[in-house]
Formats: structure tokens, sequence, C-alpha cells
């Protein structure tokens, strides 16, 4: 299981909930010495080689084990697909970052898949369905599968890139309702933040505005990075454009784990920002 | 303004595997549905984000159009795929978009979260190092330690590849 940095080193509440969702589920899971992975928004634009070659190197990491990588995030599944789709279509270039794997001793051959946590959940809807026990009925969910889950559809082969519908699928598995709201496939900004905090900013207010006016109690992710951009810039935003908006944020897997009859202390649901009280109220949890 | 013939073979040659990019016909797709165009784009074109400016700039080999402009030029990008995805031609405008930005580290002028980022990496193998107190929540909350990475296999990498003298 390849957990990433931002989950496992910054909010690993979010790893202990998938950790327990998957073993209801009967995903089994291991671990490995993996890097970075490294950040397709991040190490990717200081230099692609690197990422290209770091990214190989994790893929090698698991090919000695002979393993397929399970990723719980966006844009570790992003990188880690985008590095083997290149490899395999670019001789060229496979040829280049093996010379330089092969000075750390590693060789990249290509023979292990890599795939992201919503899609292997999904391809085991029925084991979920008979694992939720406490179906969530009347909380409206909003989703935000987040780019790099669908996009670019070449390399991550998994939703409709522009209208997905596997996270709705999900969350109709809990007993909950979707709220569709119009901005669903808008970025949440996180990258641009990092360099131009104001149009991050006043693109998560059309975001956040978007998801209010759909009535959703809660907005589910399924991404680290789309996860702290909504809870940690939520009161933020509030404050810089006088909105109250006070939408609670969860993981896909902490929705589960609820479900499946964990408590909120189970799976440190105190860790988050924005406060989740008056939805775990309502469910009587 | 003028052409930078070596600069325009260089982003010909960053498209994976097609030619495509020199079939853009600047519909502007690609603006029109860009996150960040929307917010700092005015309506006169004057200032702001634009990933179709960016294309026939980068085609045409107009170099100081991209590098001696305002950052955002080439910073605005938030790496949603967006473009990638509405592009009639199916060009890979994020890929040119990484190249452009790879181009702009060598010249000095990276965003300072990027270089903090990899120089994190470089240092620890993690873009966020571990820490005593997440550790301790790991164990709180019944997690395993995360298995430590080889750092000096990652930073053999960094040297061989060249890219740590960007990191000052």
């Amino acid at each position: 299981m390849f957990e990433g940095c931002t989950i496992g080193n910054r909010i690993p509440f979010i790893e202990a909930a998938s950790r327990k969702v998957f073993e209801k589920v009967g995903i089994e899971t291991s671990q490995a010495p993996f890097t970075c992975c490294p950040d397709p928004t991040g190490l990717k634009s200081f230099d692609n080689d690197v990422w290209l070659t770091m990214g190989a190197l994790n893929l090698c990491i698991a090919e000695a084990e002979g393993k397929d990588i399970i990723s719980l995030c966006n844009g570790c599944t992003n990188t880690l697909r985008g590095v083997r789709h290149q490899l395999a279509h670019d001789s060229l270039m496979k040829e280049k970052v093996n010379k330089e794997l092969s000075k750390v001793g590693k060789e990249y051959k290509g023979t292990i898949d890599v795939k992201h946590f919503v899609d292997v959940l999904h391809d085991h809807l029925d084991k979920v369905k008979s694992a939720i026990s406490k179906p969530l009925s009347g909380l409206k969910v909003a989703v935000h599968p987040g780019c790099h889950y669908m996009r670019p559809a070449e390399w991550m082969e998994s939703d409709d890139p522009m209208r997905p519908k596997v996270l709705k699928e999900l969350v109709a598995a809990s007993g909950a309702t979707i709220a569709e709201y119009e901005e669903e496939v808008l970025c949440c900004g996180s990258a641009v933040t990092n360099a131009y905090e104001e149009h991050g900013m006043a693109n998560l207010k059309i975001k956040m505005d978007s998801i209010k006016r759909s009535g959703a109690d809660v907005v589910v992710v399924n991404c680290p990075a789309c996860f702290q951009q909504f809870d940690t810039k939520q009161r933020d935003l509030g404050k810089k454009y006088e909105t109250e908006y006070d939408i609670p944020v969860l993981y896909i897997t902490e929705l589960y784990a609820l479900a499946m009859g964990y408590s909120p202390d189970d799976i440190g649901l105190k860790f988050h920002r924005t406060r989740l009280k008056s939805i775990l109220e309502r469910l009587g949890l | 303004m003028s052409i930078d013939f070596e600069f325009r073979k260089l982003v010909m040659d960053h498209h994976i595997g097609s030619d495509l990019i020199k079939y853009c016909y600047q519909c502007s797709r690609c603006a029109d549905n860009c996150p960040v165009t929307r917010v700092s784009f005015d309506f006169y074109g004057t200032s702001g984000y634009n990933p179709r400016s960016n294309i026939l700039n980068a085609l045409l080999g107009y170099k100081d159009a991209i590098f001696d402009a305002d950052p955002l030029v080439i910073w605005g990008c938030t790496v949603c795929d967006t473009c990638d995805e509405v592009c009639p031609q199916n060009i890979e405008l994020t890929e040119i978009f990484t190249f452009l930005k790879n181009e702009s580290v060598k010249k000095g002028n990276a965003p300072e979260y990027l270089i903090e980022q990899a120089k994190a990496i470089c240092d620890s193998a993690k873009a966020i190092p571990s820490q005593p107190a997440i550790e301790r929540r790991r164990e709180q909350l019944g997690l395993p330690s995360i298995v430590a990475p080889n750092v000096e296999e990652v930073q053999t990498l960094f040297k061989n590849i060249g890219s740590d003298k960007y990191l000052d």
C-alpha cells in the first residue's frame, strides 16, 4: 500500500480509517520502503526527469515483491500511473531512466499495475455493501473526486474525466444521498494556492459556494491534497469573503468506517479542522 | 519579438509520442475551461493566466514572451489536466507546461514552495518528512510505523541527473 507523504506523515487518521475499511472488505496490503511518489504538481514541475526516475524507482520496489500498488492518494496514483504509461510508450525515455536506475542497482521492467483505492473499492462493491451495518440515511453528500483521480484519462483509465460517477456510486452504497452541484469537476486549486494564494482562494470560493447551494451536509473526497484544501482553508475563506461555510469534509473511507460501525474516536475524526459535531449528532454517533 | 528555433524544437520534442501541438488552431477551449484563467484573467486580456497563449508562444518559439513575462504566465497553472481533456486536437498541454516550468526552474524563477518541496525530497526522500508528533499520533491510531525509504538512492538520482544544483 502506498500511503504517500501527506497521509502518512501529516494526516494519518485517514490511513487509520482506510486500513479498517480494507480489512472489512478483505483487501490485503503490505508495507514497502517507498519514497515520495513524487508529487505530480510539485517535483514534476521542478524536473520531469527526476520525477520519472523516482517514480520508476518506486515501481521497482513493488516489482521486486511482485505486487501491484494500491494508492490512497490521487497525486501518488497519478504519478505512478503516469510514469508507467510514459515508460511503456517511450522506449528512449525508458532506456534513459533505466540508465539512472542502474546506478542504484535497479531496473524498471513494467510488470506491475497501480490502482487508486476508489477503483479497488468499486471493484469490491458487493463486499462493501455487505460490510455496511449502519447506513447513513438522510446524510446529504457533495462529492469531489478531484482532478488526478480521473485526468488525464489516457493514463488514469478509471472514471469519465469530465463526468465522474464512481465516487457517487460508492457514496450511495453507504446509504447517504448525493447532493448534485454545478462545479463538481472544478479543481480544488491546491497547486495554484501554493504560488498565488489570491487565485487559489477565488477558485475555492466558486467551488464552496456551489457546494453550499446544493444543500450538502458534508463534502466527500478521495485525495489528501483536496482534503486539506477544503478542511484547512475553509475558515480563511469564510473570513476573507465574510461567509459562513461550515461544511465538514470526509474521506470516502472515513464515511465508510462510520457506516461500518466504527466510532468517530476509532478513526480520529477529532483531528479534522472543520467541525463534524452536528452531522455526527444527527447520525446518532 | 524574436523566434528561438532551438526552443521551438525542444517544445516539439517534449510532446509525448506525437506532433499534435502543430495542429493547435487557437480555439481557446483550454482557456475557457481553465480554473485559473477564470479567476485571474481580465476581460481585455492584458493580465492573468492563459493556457492558449502559452501554447501559441511555445509553438512559435517566442521564448521571451514566456520567460521574460510575469511568472504567473508559467506558474499560474494548477495542473488540473482539464485543458488536456477538452482540447479538440488532443494536445497534451500540461506536458508542454511541465517543460516550460522545468526551463523556468533552470533560470532560477521557480516559486519558493516548489524549491522547498524538492529540497525536502532530496534530503529525506519524502515531500513531508516524518515528525515525532505525527509518529506518536500514528501509534495512538494503531498504525504501523512507516518503512524508512532509502534516502541515499534518491540523492544519487538527483545528483546524477544534475537537478541538485537548482535546489538553492
